[in-house]
């Protein structure tokens, strides 16, 4: 299994937010968590990513675990844990957070000169294949605010997957997109199933859901109440 | 005209104390004051509190005081950093005051920066040391240029302040000789050299401006 939470709680301060959270994502899948703002689905994308911390709980990702509950206390991944746990973790925020400063390509090679110290040719080289597979090699040279929406959000895929990840999270990725862009987006999320990678995502958008998801989880008040499986 | 190309050259006789002040202070409170910023948004609270009470007592008291403090307060209290030489006491005092205005400027740059994309960073594997150098830096640079810049003016014009120590820069030049030949043609030319200084630090302020910007 490619991604295993068990039993997550999370509180802050006196509103409990997750729970008892249980869900799986295995590879080349695509799982949803559907639920309306403020049902806990942006906290669970980030305890998977490491952002917060559970209370309770464990999650694994590849085996590895971020955080897991041995004998009623909780273990989290050190930093060491963690930075080698987030090599198989993507992320692609509702709002991109691409940095302003630096041109698109930029953007999605420097993790790779940076972090994996790959060589400036073969990170571009590899930066631009990722591009054009998403349909922008054309705006390399440009900076974020030159960018539509959609292709901002391209960019922020392209950021995450150039690492190569098992597991990329999505949080509203249709939440700025127009229709004929969504349907763009969804193509992409399944292509990315399609070579291998699970994916999650958070979504209040049921029709586009629908369209990308295998499994969808509905979330309320901090728990899976549904669990369906679309088509 | 005589008088003045006459007077000129005695004045510019002050310009080393005027710019030495200046380019030492430039140079050492700009790191100072993004270390002191660094400590400020520290989550360690010992460094946030320290670096934010000394940032209140440096922006609270008058430049001034500050230097009669460390030129005459420190030699009071046993503490002789730099034996009777005035000019080490006029840096340290300009370095620890402008260091503080600087930090201030710098806090609210770092703090400028959307926090989702260092968290952005942290999820790609950086470590904090690159998200500072790579992702916050380069911003806070851009966002913070114009206000770094108010300071740099602000600061050829307070090394007039120097003469309160005895050391003898463009404006007390000036001031002597008004008071020797009863004119205020001196203050006049003192002016004009400022107003060329400044318009000098303006265009290169204005070059590095466009040289970091970009839209956001």
């Amino acid at each position: 299994m490619l991604l295993e939470v068990t039993g997550l709680y999370k509180a802050f301060k006196d509103t409990q937010v997750l729970n008892d959270i249980n869900f799986n994502v295995s590879e080349g899948e695509v799982v949803s968590l559907l639920g309306q703002s403020g049902a806990g689905k942006t906290t669970i994308i980030r305890c998977i990513t490491g952002l917060e911390r559970p209370d309770k709980g464990s999650i694994a990702i590849d085996d590895k675990n971020i955080c897991k509950e041995e004998n009623g206390v909780m273990k989290y991944a050190d930093k060491k844990e963690l930075f080698d746990i987030r090599k198989s973790l993507g992320m692609v925020f509702q709002s991109y957070h691409l940095f302003p400063h630096m041109t698109v390509i930029d953007n999605v090679t420097l993790a790779l000169t940076e972090v994996r110290k790959m060589s400036r040719e073969d990170a571009v080289t590899k930066g631009m294949a990722m591009l054009k597979m998403l349909g922008i090699d054309d705006k390399a040279r440009q900076r974020p605010f030159e960018l539509s929406g959609g292709q901002k959000q391209r960019v922020a895929i392209a950021r995450s997957c150039v690492t190569d990840p098992k597991l990329i999270c999505f949080d509203e990725p249709t939440a700025a997109l127009d229709p004929q862009t969504t349907e763009e987006m969804t193509k992409i999320i399944r292509n990315l199933a399609a070579d291998g990678m699970g994916v999650l995502i958070i979504s209040h958008d049921i029709p586009f859901v629908n369209n990308v998801s295998d499994r969808i989880l509905t979330v309320a008040n901090g728990k899976i109440v549904d669990e369906i499986t679309p088509k | 005209m005589t008088y003045i190309f006459k007077i000129i050259p005695q004045i510019l006789d002050g310009l080393g104390i005027t710019f030495g002040t200046f380019g030492v202070t430039l140079v050492l409170s700009l790191p100072l004051g993004m270390l002191i910023a660094l400590c400020r948004v520290s989550k360690n609270k010992v460094l946030s509190s320290i670096s934010g009470i000394y940032t209140w007592v440096l922006r609270g008291t008058p430049l001034l005081l500050q230097m009669f403090f460390v030129f005459f307060g420190l030699p009071a209290i046993g503490i002789q950093l730099f034996g009777r030489m005035r000019l080490p006491y006029v840096y340290l005092a300009f370095v620890l005051n402008y260091a503080a205005y600087f930090a201030e400027i710098f806090r609210s740059g770092i703090q400028s920066v959307e926090k989702g994309q260092i968290e952005a960073a942290r999820l790609l594997g950086f470590k904090s040391s690159q998200i500072n150098q790579k992702i916050v830096m380069p911003q806070v640079v851009k966002r913070t240029l114009p206000s770094i810049g108010n300071e740099i003016i602000t600061l050829i014009k307070d090394t007039s302040l120097v003469y309160a120590l005895g050391l003898t820069e463009i404006f007390k030049i000036a001031r002597s000789i008004s008071t020797r030949d009863v004119t205020i043609a001196p203050y006049l030319v003192v002016g004009c050299i400022y107003l060329l200084i400044t318009a000098i630090i303006t265009k290169i302020l204005g070059l590095a401006e466009k040289k970091v910007y970009y839209e956001e």
